[in-house]
């Protein structure tokens, strides 16, 4: 693992189109994501291809960004708001401005280790995949650390997702997703969720315009200081549910002629 | 993770193996102050087998560090893995601690001081 590799792309901006690009959404994250970019650069410097980073900041009101800003990473870039307008608000605007031949999306805390974006990435390179999704339940996943409470929620949503919206992905919540460009862009911008099921409405619209999705069993870890207010969260899921049908029937994703 | 507990003459080491974050953290903050609480301010912790360190897990390094400095010892730390050694050099830590190639180094290091 040559440690020039991470050095070169700490220093020197890359010219050429992106192979790769990272989306981390953050809001409030000015102490665990210096350790995940650092995880990331150090990881995906080493796999061979030009990639960006790209930290989407969602109105955070601590030092997140001068936090991130300060690093002076070269193919870094940070995008910035001054309002706070969800998870989904901040992974869609990543979504939009990254540049890679495949974009992968990935939470904060580093829940689901880098070294599996090898996993997601070859199921988009090789096997003709639009969409990889990093899955907890799929067979040959390791759950770590998850408390009784998350797991009993997480299988309640999974037979409401299955049999409400019919989508086939099991683990619709994994902070942990790639696409390819033009999918990516398609879907996201056609995004009307920003809370924290904006990924079921991602999956919803995937399954409605036809693309092939992947489940990829990787590694989670719950890890601590998560800012899902679970409460909430399953009443917001709730809610988001209805709105994608009412989305659907009323023509909000029809797709343009092309 | 996996927690190894050994000595060598004065000096308390602690291997760890796995993922280093707060979860982990107990264990391992209990341990050093029991060392230092036992006059064994001199410690080495070994991150071989650690891939990834959190900012939690971090903290709890500097605050051992600086109880074995006021009991008159040392925290040294060896054997970091390129993702842990980026994670220290973006958060600077880098250049609180003194970072050894392999514990014989580090061991060394410690007997030059003692």
């Amino acid at each position: 693992m040559p440690y020039e590799n991470y050095e070169k792309w700490k220093t020197i901006p890359q010219v050429q189109t992106p192979h790769l690009s990272i989306v981390i959404p953050a809001y409030n994250e000015q102490e665990r994501i210096v350790a995940t970019i650092g995880a990331i650069a150090s990881h995906v410097s080493d796999l061979g291809f030009a990639w960006e980073l790209l930290i989407a900041d969602d109105g955070s009101k601590d030092a997140t960004v001068k936090t991130v800003e300060e690093l002076g990473l070269a193919n870094l870039k940070v995008l910035k708001t001054p309002k706070n307008g969800g998870k989904g608000s901040a992974v869609q605007r990543g979504m939009l401005a990254a540049q890679g031949d495949y974009i992968l999306f990935a939470d904060a805390d580093n829940s689901t280790p880098i070294e599996e974006v090898s996993k997601l990435l070859a199921k988009l390179e090789n096997d003709g995949f639009d969409v990889a999704v990093g899955s907890r339940a799929a067979e040959g996943a390791e759950e770590g650390k998850k408390s009784l409470l998350r797991r009993i929620l997480s299988g309640g949503l999974r037979m409401i997702v299955k049999y409400g919206l019919r989508i086939g992905v099991k683990d619709t919540q994994c902070g942990f997703k790639m696409y390819t460009r033009d999918v990516a862009k398609k879907l996201h911008s056609k995004q009307t969720i920003m809370g924290f099921s904006f990924d079921l409405e991602i999956l919803f619209l995937a399954s409605k315009f036809g693309y092939k999705v992947a489940e990829v069993p990787v590694a989670w870890v719950d890890a601590p200081g998560s800012k899902v207010d679970t409460r909430k969260e399953v009443q917001r899921f709730l809610r988001d549910l209805w709105k994608i049908q009412v989305n659907n029937l009323s023509g909000v994703y029809r797709q343009e002629a092309a | 993770m996996e927690i190894i507990k050994k000595t060598s003459g004065s000096i308390a080491i602690l291997q760890l193996k796995g993922r280093f974050d707060a979860h982990e953290v107990a264990p391992v903050a209990a341990w050093m102050q029991t060392q230092v609480d036992a006059g064994l301010a001199q410690v080495l912790i070994d991150l071989e087998g650690v891939n990834f360190i959190d900012s939690t897990a971090l903290s709890s390094l500097v605050r051992g560090l600086k109880h074995c400095r006021e009991k008159g010892g040392e925290l040294r730390l060896c054997n970091l893995q390129q993702p842990v050694r980026v994670i220290f050099e973006l958060t600077r830590l880098d250049k609180a601690f003194s970072i050894y190639a392999d514990q014989a180094t580090a061991l060394a290091a410690f007997q030059n001081i003692e």
